[in-house]
This record gives C-alpha cells, structure tokens and sequence, in this order.
C-alpha cells in the first residue's frame, strides 16, 4: 500500500466513523434545541432501533432487510414518543438536572430492556461478510456506501424539513424561545412530538447502519453517545449543522490521530480536540447560539 | 423469566442473610462476583452454567459434609467499578469466606486488594494476566499465568518463519502482560516487532487500528484480542483486503469470535492452555454438561470455573469453612488434583503450576487444534 492511499484509506476511515457520529449528533442537538436538555436515554435509541430491525429480521416475522427498515424506523419512532409520552412529558417544566438525571435513569432502564429481551451477548443480522470493492487503492464495502449515501439523504431530509416546512420553522421558532412560540400560536405539542420521532429515526438509522457495519449489542448506544455528545458540543448544542460538522471532525480526528499516536489513545484525541475548542472559543464552529 | 427468578431468589437471600436466623448455617455459601450485565456478560453467562453444573454435581453427591452449596451471584456489571462494589457486598452483607472472582484481569485486579485486606479467599478461573495473584496470599487461581503463554506465542510465530511482526493488543492488564510476555521472548528469539499497536476495549470501530498494523503487507500480525473485539477487526480486515496471518492468544479462542465474524476468522491460529479433550474427566463433564444444558458447545473458559468450584469444595472439606482455613487448605486440596482441566497444583505465586499450551485455527467456521 503506498503511502497517499494509506492516508486517503484513513481520512475515508475517519469520514464513516464520521458519519455516524454525525447521524446520532443530529438528533441529540434536535431535541436539545426544541426541549433543552441532553437526552442521555438517546443512545438507547440508537441500540434498540439496531434491535427492531433484528427483531423483523428474525423469527417470528423473518423479513428480509431491505423489508424490515421501515417496520424497526416506524417502531423506534414510537419508542421515542413513548419516552417523552412516560418520561420527559410530565416534567417537561423541571429544572435541567432533573431531566438530566431521569434521562440517565431511563437510559439504563432500556438498555438492561434490551439485554433482557434479547441477552447480553453481540449479536450480528447474519449477513454474509464480502471483501470490500477497491477504487485507487482504497477499500470500501456496500454498508459503508451506503453509510455515506444515507447519511447525506438524512442530512437532505433534514435541510427541506427544517428550512422548507412549516413544521420545521415551528420547531425553529420552539428551539429559540419555548414560551414565545407558544405565545404565538406555534403548535407546540405538534412540533416537540415531530422532534422525538426525528430524533428517534435518526438514531434508529445511524444504529442500524452501525449495526450493519459492526455488529449489534446493548452497550452499543452508550458508547456512541458520549462521541456524539463531543461532537454536538463541539457544533454549538442546538445547532444542527454544527452536530453534522462536529461529527465529522472526531470521526476524521481520531482516525487521523492513530496514524502518529498510539491508537490507545484514540478517545483522547476527540476529547482533546473538544477541550482546546471549547477553551478557545466556544461554539466556534457554526453559529452564534450560547445557550 | 429466567433473570426475574434470579432477582427473586437474591433479594430473598439478603432477606435470609439478614435476619439472624439459623437456616444460614444451613449452606455453605460461595459468592460469586460475576459479569452477568455489560460488555463481557458473553463470557459470565457461559460461567455461571459451568458452575451451577458443578454445585448441582456437588450437592447431588451429599453436598459438602452434609451441607448443601449455594452459590451468590452478585452482578458485576463487567467494569472494575461495580466489580469492586460486588465483592464489598458479599465480603460485608453475604459475609461470605471465598469469592469466585470477577472475569477480566483488569476487574479482578481491582477486587484483589479488597479481598486481600478483608482476608477472604478470591480466586480467578480465567485471569492470565501476569502479575494477577500478586495482591496477597489470600488470592488464587486455577487458570495459568501468561507468563507461560507468550514464550509458546513465540515460538509458533518463529516455527511458522516470521521474524518481523506488528503486534496489535487490548489496552488492559491482560493484553499488556501478554503483549509484554511474548514481545520479551520473541526478541530473544531472534524475532523483531515492527510496531506495536494498543486498542481500547468494546470499540465497533477498528479500520484505522488495522490499517497501521497492516502496513507494509507484513506476512503476520500478532493480534491479542477478544471475542467481540477481535471478530470486529477480522471482519473489518477482511473488507479491507488485509491479507496476513493472524496469530492470536487465548482470548478469541471461543465459537462466538467465529460465529460473528463469519468467514473473515478463517484460518486465524493462536496459542491456548490446552485442556486434553480426551481424558474421561473432561468426556464426563461434556456429557454432563450436554445433559443439563442440551448442546455440547462448552463456553469459554466454562472448563477451569468447573475445576474452580470442585478444588474450593475440596478445600471447604479439608480446612473448614472459614476464609483461613480455606487459604491453608487450597494448596493441599488442589496438589495433584486431576481436574477437568488437569493438574491443578498451585506454585508459589498460587497459580497453576502445570500448563500445556495448544495451538488452535480456524477451519470452516469451526475452532480445531492445529495440525502441522
């Protein structure tokens, strides 16, 4: 392998990791943005809509694939729902740590769910493992292109159903100021329950196509979001092209940082990163949000 | 349901074990600090069936001079956090005298010196971590040291004709002793090591770590792994087109590591302490195992933590049931023990003295030994 596509290889590594990132970033900041709060529980979402998609994909439904995305995105949709519905809905007016600590507790509550339901050990949905397809000098596999061929047909969605809908300009208007919005007629209810299923199905395909990449288990959400997290900082929490670009920098970061440190310390580069950011200017990526 | 009833039966023990009632001299309880949650709950679940086979066996026959054992499960949650909080609670609430400790070199290290100071026996069934009985006299295992695998590691890379390889390891306390152990031996054999890689646990992610290692086409990579880790990165190297010879430790040697990375584990050998499927021991406990269970895959390590709960009867039997009178008993009871995993006779530093090492490979989909 000479040396250009060996770093091209990585800076492609770190595009899919960053991806992901992005995917499961987008939808923490989006319920950030419309409720403010972190949802810690939001790594839950990614690991169960992994899950669903198992679940349709074996006994007893036995759909194939491509036929049982749908089924596991609409379920996950639900799920997101059900969380606020049970848990965020009735202290909707709580101080931050409040919301903080019942997202914690739901989030362990889901993922001993899921082990459960389902065991504790890794599972995979049983696909054939094929040699990755080579364009000059780099590897590539069909779940990574479609990683970054479904990454971008979110980040689209997203663009049109924020800046082009109604909806999307209520759940703007949400974001900037809860009581003025209401205020104003806006249709809150509508358009945090819209946030959640977004939120939701975004982790849902992020989990998924992580789950189609790697494998599937119940720590998966958890130690995801913590990247995903860094990377909503590092984008101004609430700012939603700033998740897709802060997700991006630590996927590409860390990757590029294990070609000349030890790969041991992949995490740190991230977090490194994060801290130098937010010490120097906080929120410089995009934007000009502080809250 | 099965976990629900699990639950039931440890309130109602703490509910027993708090009243001071006399029905707790009734048993001679054994905790267990074990990985039933988490990231390593794969290797604790097949712990707890090889166990429970035994203490069943056990209490079958008689139990221990008329006293049935019973096992406390404390979860362990796979980090060395909760495992610190497991063995606490059974040392001051089970008061329990002998703890199976938790799996993961770096989690039994942490619960070591606990037990240590609070004089309760603690004995591991499957750490290889080198320096892992070193907190004091009270702790012990039945597993052998790795002091003794990576020479054998060596030896296969060299007998193999690789003398320059990258080595990949799992940034803990086993990877590290291992890596160590064999990266010590292989230079004095001769070998060099071109890069040496350290990985963080439970990553999904491993492309970059890999294409590192795999610079320069080398013919072998030495790669000291886990079950999940290690199916990850044999996946991720095959869609990449890495085309080496992994040569791997004992960790990944499990049906699980092949079963998850498909056709991407083909032809991956590593060393192993070898336990001689032949014997009648080890075709009895197969039998027994397939019985109770019905399938004849035994998990992981499954074999010593069998071993572990006969040679602590023995040593129950021999000493008494008190945290002293095991410790003395242990090295009686388990010199020139023939268990299912052989001789079980402690050395110095309470760990086996007595290992063989195999060498194990992938071949169509299944885990074999090695034939040259």
């Amino acid at each position: 392998m000479d040396s250009i596509s060996y770093y091209l290889q990585t800076v492609l590594n770190g595009i899919l990791a960053g991806c992901i990132y992005a995917l499961f970033a987008m939808g923490l900041t989006l319920i950030y943005g419309v409720l403010n709060f972190v949802n810690f529980a939001h790594g839950e979402l990614i690991m169960w809509g992994a899950y669903f998609l198992f679940l349709f994909m074996g006994e007893p439904f036995g759909l194939p694939l491509y036929a049982a995305i749908l089924p596991a995105l609409a379920l996950t949709g639900c799920l997101g729902l059900a969380m606020d519905y049970s848990v965020f809905r009735p202290i909707r007016r709580a101080n931050r740590l409040t919301l903080l600590i019942a997202a914690m507790g739901l989030s362990v509550f889901l993922r001993n769910a899921a082990q459960f339901f389902w065991g504790a050990e890794v599972r995979t949905y049983g696909l054939e493992v094929t040699a990755g397809m080579r364009f000059f000098g780099l590897t590539i596999t069909a779940p990574q292109l479609a990683i970054i061929a479904v990454t971008l047909l979110c980040v689209a969605a997203v663009y049109l159903l924020f800046f082009k809908s109604r909806l999307g300009k209520s759940m703007r208007a949400l974001s900037d100021n809860l009581d003025l919005a209401r205020i104003s007629g806006i249709d809150t209810k509508r358009a945090i329950l819209a946030a959640w299923v977004i939120s939701a199905v975004l982790a849902a395909v992020g989990g998924i196509l992580l789950a189609l990449d790697t494998n599937l288990s119940p720590e998966m959400g958890v130690i995801n979001l913590i990247k995903a997290f860094a990377a909503t900082l590092i984008g101004g929490v609430g700012n939603l092209w700033g998740a897709l670009l802060g997700g991006m920098l630590i996927g590409l970061a860390e990757n590029l940082g294990v070609l000349f440190i030890s790969p041991g310390y992949k995490d740190a580069v991230a977090f490194v990163i994060m801290v130098i950011i937010l010490l120097a200017r906080p929120y410089v990526i995009i934007g000009e949000r502080s809250d | 349901m099965k976990k629900l009833a699990l639950l039931v039966a440890v309130i109602a023990l703490v509910a027993f074990a708090a009243a001071p009632s006399a029905r707790a001299a009734d048993t001679i309880k054994i905790g267990a600090a074990f990985a039933l949650s988490g990231s390593i709950a794969v290797y604790g679940e097949g712990f707890k069936k090889c166990i429970d086979l035994a203490v069943e066996e056990i209490n079958a026959k008689g139990g221990i001079k008329g006293k049935k054992i019973e096992i406390v499960y404390e979860d362990n949650k796979s980090n060395p956090k909760d495992c610190v909080t497991a063995v606490r609670k059974l040392i001051t609430v089970d008061k329990v005298p002998v703890i199976f400790g938790p799996a993961g070199s770096s989690n039994f290290m942490a619960t070591a010196p606990v037990a240590q100071e609070n004089k309760v026996v603690l004995i591991s069934a499957q750490g290889a971590a080198v320096g892992l009985t070193k907190a004091g006299d009270y702790i012990f295992r039945v597993f052998p040291s790795d002091t003794l695998q990576g020479p054998h590691l060596a030896k296969l890379a060299m007998s193999k004709g690789y003398k320059k390889v990258p080595v990949m390891y799992v940034n803990n306390d086993w990877g590290l002793g291992l890596k160590n152990a064999f990266v010590d031996a292989y230079k004095k054999m001769g070998g060099t090591v071109t890069d040496i890689i350290a990985y963080d646990e439970k990553k999904t992610d491993y492309r970059t770590e890999l294409l590192r290692a795999s610079k320069g086409n080398p013919p072998a990579i030495v790669n000291l792994t886990y079950i999940n880790e290690g199916a990850v990165q044999f996946k991720q190297a095959f869609e990449m087109g890495i085309k080496t010879q992994w040569l791997c430790g004992s960790a990944a040697r499990a049906p699980k590591m092949v079963e998850l990375a498909g056709k991407a584990a083909e032809g991956v050998i590593g060393t192993y302490p070898s336990v001689p499927q032949n014997t009648k021991a080890y075709q009895a406990f197969k039998e027994a195992y397939k019985k109770k269970y019905g399938d004849d895959k035994i998990p992981i390590f499954g074999d010593y933590n069998y071993d572990m709960v006969y040679v602590t009867a023995r040593a129950i039997e021999k000493g008494g049931y008190t945290a002293d009178g095991i410790r003395k008993a242990l090295p009686q009871a388990a010199k020139g023990y023939k268990g299912v995993t052989g001789d079980k006779t402690f050395d110095n530093e309470r760990s086996p003295k007595f290992a063989e090492y195999g060498i194990w490979v992938v071949k169509d989909g299944k885990i074999e030994d090695y034939k040259k």
